[in-house]
């Protein structure tokens, strides 16, 4: 690649990032219309880009199934049923329109049960995660479980129902401590995603700016 | 004092947002001061974060074990600092790991990540002297913008190629616990970092090592080693130090009946 275009690059990129954060702070922050109307032209121009981005994740699902089903390799009879119902939800959705019952029997029958059944074994993954985090092995750890433990029957009816002051403590726990250090959590989390923000208009933030070819 | 600053930006500036407008102007203009005074031979040290140091110990072992290295950058887009974070570590770790021989892969359920990721892959072997190695849709994965079909996609990877280190860097919700139980059933090093409230516990119980709220932008900027970006964090520093004293005078005065900061803050 020519010196020239790897300038054109890097720095087209950088002043593109650059003006779409100016603009969007200024639509946010001003109230002059000419600033909002180009602040929403541009998230406009945004969403159109990251439709077209769709296509790579669809090409990137393709290569990889299709030669995983070619390969014969582990669970290629899943990547196939992938595959089909890709194929088959476009030109019904092109078709027969995306709230059709046709397009919605197979969105349902297919994504949603699916989707379902990840919720259910969700509770499976935590009582196993549980289990390892109430393996105490250091005092964090040990404040950790205890608290745990305290909510789950402090929070139980048959704890509160007959003494009603349990249920007060965890209210408290939650209301207080937890409520503090979270919103703690929150404010820093803000301030260090500024800041972060400020990196990338200074040039610092490397890894945003590094897929554009930077230094 | 209210009545003067609105009538002062009142009619340029939307309601409401003065106060955070000053914010962000007086963080910038601390932030390029350590910026400045870093570039002039002036040094911070910040503490050693253990998230950080299990990253690089996360890198050794996949090289010892000779099994790759996942990185997750959650499931928003490039709109979330977050996943700007997680692409910077993304970038220093697959780095480090493709001048030892070591793949890095990444998942991610956002395409504009895809575009973003696959660059800063291409540019970490050009910088390894091994361009011969990268090969478009090898290490960078997508399997769905769903949350729990992203979180299935990645279990699914995970028990196939068995990361010796799982790296959850960015926003994550519920499907954490979903990819988090996988990685630990395959013996994978996990380490967590995100801001998200909801998702933070959740990796407390998943992973060894965590990052906690803004620690994760600290590790961003210290991973790198570069001394300009480290100085920024001295910037926040400040920031949270001028916060902090906004709060005591605020909730002192609340008490005292003085709503002069509650009043500022909402102008």
């Amino acid at each position: 690649m020519s010196r020239t275009v790897t300038y054109i690059r890097i720095y087209l990129a950088r002043i593109i990032v650059i003006v779409g954060c100016l603009s969007i702070l200024a639509g946010y922050f001003l109230t002059s219309p000419e600033t909002a109307g180009l602040s929403s032209e541009l998230q406009l121009w945004s969403s159109a880009i990251s439709g077209f981005t769709l296509f790579i994740g669809l090409i990137t699902i393709f290569a990889r199934y299709i030669r995983s089903v070619m390969n014969r390799e582990q669970n290629w009879p899943f990547h196939l049923y992938c595959l089909i119902v890709i194929i088959l939800w476009v030109p019904f959705g092109f078709l027969q329109g995306i709230y059709s019952d046709i397009y919605q029997t197979l969105y349902l029958s297919t994504k949603i049960t699916l989707h379902i059944t990840i919720i259910g074994m969700m509770g499976w993954f935590v009582v196993s995660a549980m289990y390892r985090t109430f393996r105490v092995r250091s005092f964090r750890t040990a404040v950790l479980a205890i608290l745990a433990i305290a909510m789950i029957f402090f929070n139980a009816p048959y704890l509160t129902t007959p003494y009603p002051v349990f249920g007060d403590v965890s209210y408290w726990l939650l209301n207080n401590p937890q409520m503090s250090a979270s919103r703690a959590m929150v404010i820093c989390g803000g301030i260090g995603g500024v800041i972060l923000g400020i990196r990338i208009l200074l040039g610092l933030e490397r890894g945003a700016l590094r897929m554009t070819g930077g230094e | 004092m209210n009545c003067i600053i609105s009538s002062i930006t009142g009619e340029l500036i939307t309601k409401g947002t003065t106060f955070q407008l000053f914010f962000l102007i007086t963080s910038g203009i601390l932030a390029y001061i350590a910026f400045y005074l870093a570039r002039h031979g002036k040094t911070w040290e910040i503490r050693p974060l253990e998230g950080l140091e299990a990253i690089y110990e996360g890198i050794g072992r996949a090289a010892e074990m000779g099994r790759p290295i996942l990185l997750l950058p959650g499931i928003s887009t490039l709109s979330n600092a977050q996943t700007i974070a997680g692409l910077t570590v993304y970038g220093e770790v697959a780095q480090r790991s493709a001048e030892i021989g070591v793949p890095t892969h990444l998942i991610t359920s956002s395409t504009e990540v895809v575009t973003a990721a696959e660059a800063i892959t291409r540019d970490v072997y050009i910088r390894a002297g091994k361009p011969e190695l990268y090969q478009p849709g090898k290490f960078v994965k997508w399997y769905g913008a769903d949350q729990f079909v992203y979180a299935v996609g990645t279990s699914g990877h995970i028990l196939q190629m068995k990361p010796a280190t799982t790296i959850y860097y960015g926003y994550f919700l519920s499907d954490v616990i979903v990819t988090g139980e996988t990685g630990s059933r395959v013996g994978s090093l996990q380490i967590g970092a995100t801001t998200d409230q909801s998702a933070t516990p959740l990796m407390a119980i998943v992973c060894d090592y965590q990052l906690v709220g803004e620690e994760m932008y600290a590790a961003a900027a210290s991973i790198t080693k570069d001394r300009n970006a480290v100085a920024t964090l001295a910037g926040e520093d400040w920031i949270k130090l001028i916060l902090l004293a906004l709060m005591i005078i605020g909730t002192l005065g609340s008490l005292a009946g003085w709503n002069f900061i509650y009043q500022i803050m909402g102008v």
